[in-house]
């Protein structure tokens, strides 16, 4: 079995697996990550999401080995080093983005993958941006908002 | 209209800190937000202990047919299972199909039947995606590997997927004791009557209308772990009913429900898909107890969308009959109801029961005449979903209004206030002899109205047509029902030494925030910081209760919350009493602690169950709601359609709602906001789809089913009237999770039919691409 290192929220992380192993099974399974779900089987909810190097991938769409040697962060890895929420974990709250929360840490990780392109987003290229991400709960209203306020705090503008 | 604090443009919601910001009525931020925001929700695959062996289920690939034979040899010999069992097995073993209660009866005066509902299929297969046989093996792979590897013989047989269908002469029979296809079927009402008010009115409206059949889909899909612990069977899992889950395990094991213990955890959405027993359950639970080691399924999408209940599915024929002055006299409605070969009970009760108690809605219909026939077809059993019964029943009461409208050259808006039930009237007994406590529904119209801009709509049709588009608005005006008429809740409430009050109850959350609306009606009584209160829900040694449906846990829950918080404090006087050594009488209480009167004399809340022997005082009380509340709502909704496309596009959505007292304003809002936007799935883009000639499931997976996504409508207008409390609970509030999906469909489908009315294009049908 391959092994497979990862720079996995900061800090070195590696396991073998089988070669046909999907990142969001490396994460859920031998790393112990649970944050990361999955909600559908054809990569379509984006509840997977997770950063690869720094940008929004689907963690059901890419295989743990195509990561090797990658940085990858998960919805775990996003809170500072002194556990202060990340903004966007902070303005989900802040904006009542969240319901049964199953769907949420994909929302969020593909808003940090936005933020991290594009700091000021529009609205248009917010929804734009989570597409690919599906919530049943929220109507999205609140989640774009959470972007919107996260985005603005991250500017150091007005929460 | 009262805005809403906390609401849309608001931003932010303050955190912890003034105990007076937190009590009900305030926005908060909930408290189950933190864990969910750090990936340390506990959902039920989050779950791994020791030893954990997966299960796959080998699902029929036929829609109809008797099974020759199962051949596991070889999935048996693989690397890594453990077993595989068949239905022969299970029924050799003792398993019981789950009970259909027989709620109704056939026309011919027989108790309701449908196919057995067994954990797996035995002798004959009666939909796609039946389970058939269970692998158990080391991993999650082996046993989809496993799964692949057991080869199933069918004779395959001819099926039927429609309801209408399955009623004609030589249609294939589900299932033999229902050789004509019918599983149930009620009437309502006095058709002769009813039949002399249409032969004598001078207007009549008459409508073919389709609630077509949808797919939940809570984005967690269904998730069971299995074991065994101290010689019970212990069952975790994504439910909205732990204690019908634990019910419905003992009679299919044939086990006591005391040897029972269900926990649930984190619930990913539940939408009345996860109320109920699955034949899953039962399955996993027979596995883990054969094995004696943890076993775990967890749903793939696919199995969700061909295994987990459907809502909806209702064909209905319906008619008003109106006086010369716009006046309803009466309502007559045939209905066909497609719930499926192993039908469920509520899948039967929701048709048959639930819409037909709020079929004539806001609005004075003396007569009704009601014919609801429930089909079994080749399909995955129906069952509850947001709304049950009562988004049906609206949408065909909307579609008559606005059909009438037309025909009596009225305003939507105005046909509607000639008919609806006045303040004067209540409390007011409907045809289907429910009674309605309170409602003010020509007030909620009217700010609705205003809110809306309803005058205004020329202008802004003017401007869509400057832009190429059309333009159609859409009204709805309804109630509903809340409460699955279990209406007694108990709590136990508990004041730690380490400095909490925890609040244990056997309803149950899955994303509606009901935790921290708990938790703000204790801070009312407790006056404590909101970080103090803990909620432990989902665990059957510890509370057993209907569960959450219905939109009735925090009438009934709530109001249990209250009334034990209440009696705590009481109790909490009395042992105050010993500890000061004063009468009962002087002792008062404030923000945490209590104090004799007129005295520096005092002992904190939780200084005070440190003192007690369990280092905690604990009280459990009851409260029962007198009655099912009747929350109601105007919801107006305007589209554009682009005509050479015919892309819908929902550009404004103002709604009032009446929900009595509101205890957490942020949650409500998004409760109707949220609720709205399924509406809008099933006015413009959801549909579960079986080919008519094969039976296999068209719609199975995200790529086919469309849900809306985030471009799909942001602006919503969103108020609610709290003056209007309900009479028949302790704390005047009313159900509130499922009034955004009932309004949404009827106005999102009305103004789509009102553009093409205005465009020259009649009453087209309701077929347009979801934007």
């Amino acid at each position: 079995m391959p092994l497979v290192t990862l720079q996995l929220n900061g800090r070195q992380a590696e396991a073998d697996v089988p070669a046909s192993t999907l990142l969001v099974e490396l994460l859920r399974g031998p790393l112990a990550l649970t944050g990361t779900h999955v909600g559908c089987d054809t990569s379509q909810c984006g509840a997977c999401t997770v950063l690869l190097d720094g940008r929004a991938v689907k963690s059901c769409a890419v295989l743990a080995v195509q990561a090797d040697g990658r940085a990858v962060t998960t919805i775990e890895g996003l809170a500072g080093a002194d556990g202060a929420p990340h903004p966007l974990q902070e303005a989900f709250s802040a904006c009542h983005g969240l319901q049964c929360g199953f769907c949420t840490p994909g929302f969020v990780m593909s808003a940090a993958g936005l933020l991290a392109a594009q700091p000021q987003p529009s609205e248009a290229q917010i929804v734009h941006a989570l597409e690919g991400n599906l919530c049943r709960c929220t109507g999205y209203v609140n989640i774009v908002r959470a972007v919107q306020q996260a985005a603005a705090t991250m500017a150091g503008g007005a929460t | 209209v009262s805005a809403v604090p906390g609401a849309a443009g608001a931003g932010d919601i303050g955190a912890v800190g003034d105990v007076g910001r937190f009590g009900s009525g305030r926005a908060v931020r909930r408290i189950e937000d933190a864990a969910l925001l750090r990936g340390q929700g506990c959902f039920t695959d989050d779950v791994n202990p020791p030893g954990q062996l997966f299960a796959a289920f080998v699902r029929s690939t036929v829609a109809h047919g008797r099974i020759a034979g199962i051949d596991s040899e070889a999935a048996r010999a693989m690397a890594g299972v453990v077993a595989v069992w068949t239905g022969a097995d299970l029924a050799a073993a003792g398993v019981q199909p789950i009970a259909l209660a027989p709620a109704f009866k056939r026309p011919d005066g027989r108790p309701m039947t449908a196919a057995p509902r067994r954990a797996l299929a035995h002798e004959v297969v009666h939909a796609v995606g039946t389970p058939v046989a269970l692998v158990v093996a080391e991993t999650r792979a082996a046993a989809r590997a496993a799964a692949d590897a057991v080869v199933v013989e069918v004779d395959e047989r001819p099926a039927v997927v429609d309801a209408l269908a399955a009623l004609e002469p030589g249609a294939p029979v589900v299932w033999d004791e229902a050789p004509d296809n019918v599983c149930a079927e009620a009437c309502y009402g006095d058709a002769s009557a009813a039949a002399a008010a249409f032969d004598a009115a001078p207007h009549r409206v008459r409508l073919r209308i389709v609630n077509q059949r949808l797919a939940p889909s809570p984005m967690e899909p269904r998730s069971v772990l299995a074991w065994m612990a101290d010689g019970r069977l212990q069952m975790r899992l994504s439910s909205q009913m732990p204690t019908a889950v634990r019910g419905g395990l003992a009679a299919s094991l044939g086990m006591k429900p005391e040897d029972i213990h269900v926990v649930v955890g984190d619930v990913g959405g539940g939408f009345g898909m996860k109320t109920g027993i699955y034949p899953e359950d039962v399955a996993l639970g027979f596995a883990a107890r054969a094995l004696n080691r943890p076993v775990k399924w967890q749903a793939e999408r696919l199995e969700d969308f061909l295994a987990a209940v459907h809502g909806r599915d209702l064909v209905s024929d319906a008619e008003l009959a109106f006086d010369g002055d716009g006046r309803v006299r009466a309502l007559r409605v045939r209905s066909w109801a497609n719930v499926g070969a192993a039908a469920t009970t509520t899948g039967v009760v929701i048709p048959l029961l639930l819409g037909p108690w709020v079929v004539t809605g806001v609005y004075d219909i003396p007569l009704i005449d009601l014919r609801i026939t429930a089909v079994l077809t080749h399909t995955n059993a129906v069952g509850a979903y947001r709304g049950a019964g009562r988004p049906e029943a609206v949408f065909l009461m909307e579609r008559l209004m606005n059909a009438a409208a037309r025909r009596l050259g009225l305003d939507p808006a105005e046909v509607r206030r000639r008919n609806m039930v006045r303040p004067e009237q209540m409390p007011y007994t409907n045809a289907m002899a429910q009674v309605y406590d309170v409602g003010a529904f020509e007030k909620i119209l009217d700010q609705g109205l205003a809110l809306a801009e309803w005058g205004g709509f020329e202008d802004r049709q003017a401007a869509s047509k400057a832009r190429g588009r059309l333009r159609g608005r859409g009204i709805a005006t309804f109630l509903e029902w809340t409460g699955g008429n279990a209406l007694e809740e108990t709590v136990t409430v508990d004041v730690t030494a380490d400095g909490f009050i925890e609040l244990t109850s056997a309803t149950m959350p899955m994303g509606q925030g009901i935790a921290t609306s708990y938790a703000q009606l204790a801070v009312d009584v407790f006056g404590v910081p909101i970080d103090r209160i803990r909620v432990l829900q989902g665990d059957t040694d510890r509370a057993n209760g209907f569960g959450s449906a219905g939109s009735r846990s925090l009438f009934t829950g709530g109001s249990a919350v209250s009334v034990a918080a209440g009696r705590s404090v009481e109790h909490g006087r009395e042992l105050a009493a010993d500890a000061l050594e004063a009468a009962a009488a002087d002792i008062e209480y404030r923000a945490g602690r209590f104090t004799v009167a007129g005295t520096d004399l005092g002992i904190g809340l939780f200084e005070l169950a440190a003192r007690q022997p369990q280092r905690r005082f604990s009280v459990t009380d009851k409260a029962t709601a007198g009655a099912p509340s009747w929350p109601n709502g105007c919801h107006l909704t305007e589209v554009e359609i682009d005509p050479a496309t015919g892309v819908v596009e929902v550009v404004a959505y103002a709604s009032v709602n009446d929900i009595g007292r509101v205890v957490s304003p942020v949650i409500v809002q998004g409760q109707v906001e949220g609720g709205a936007v399924q509406g809008f799935g099933q006015a413009l883009c959801e549909q579960v789809v079986y080919d008519r000639d094969s039976g296999q499931l068209l719609s199975a997976s995200f790529m086919d089913y469309a849900l809306p996504h985030a471009d799909v409508f942001r602006g919503f207008k969103t108020a609610f009237d709290t003056s209007i409390p309900c009479k028949t609970n302790v704390l005047g509030v009313k159900g509130v999770g499922e009034l955004g999906t009932i309004g949404a469909t009827p106005a999102v489908v009305a103004a789509v039919m009102d553009a093409l009315d205005r465009a020259g294009h009649g009453d087209a049908p309701k077929r347009c691409r979801c934007r």
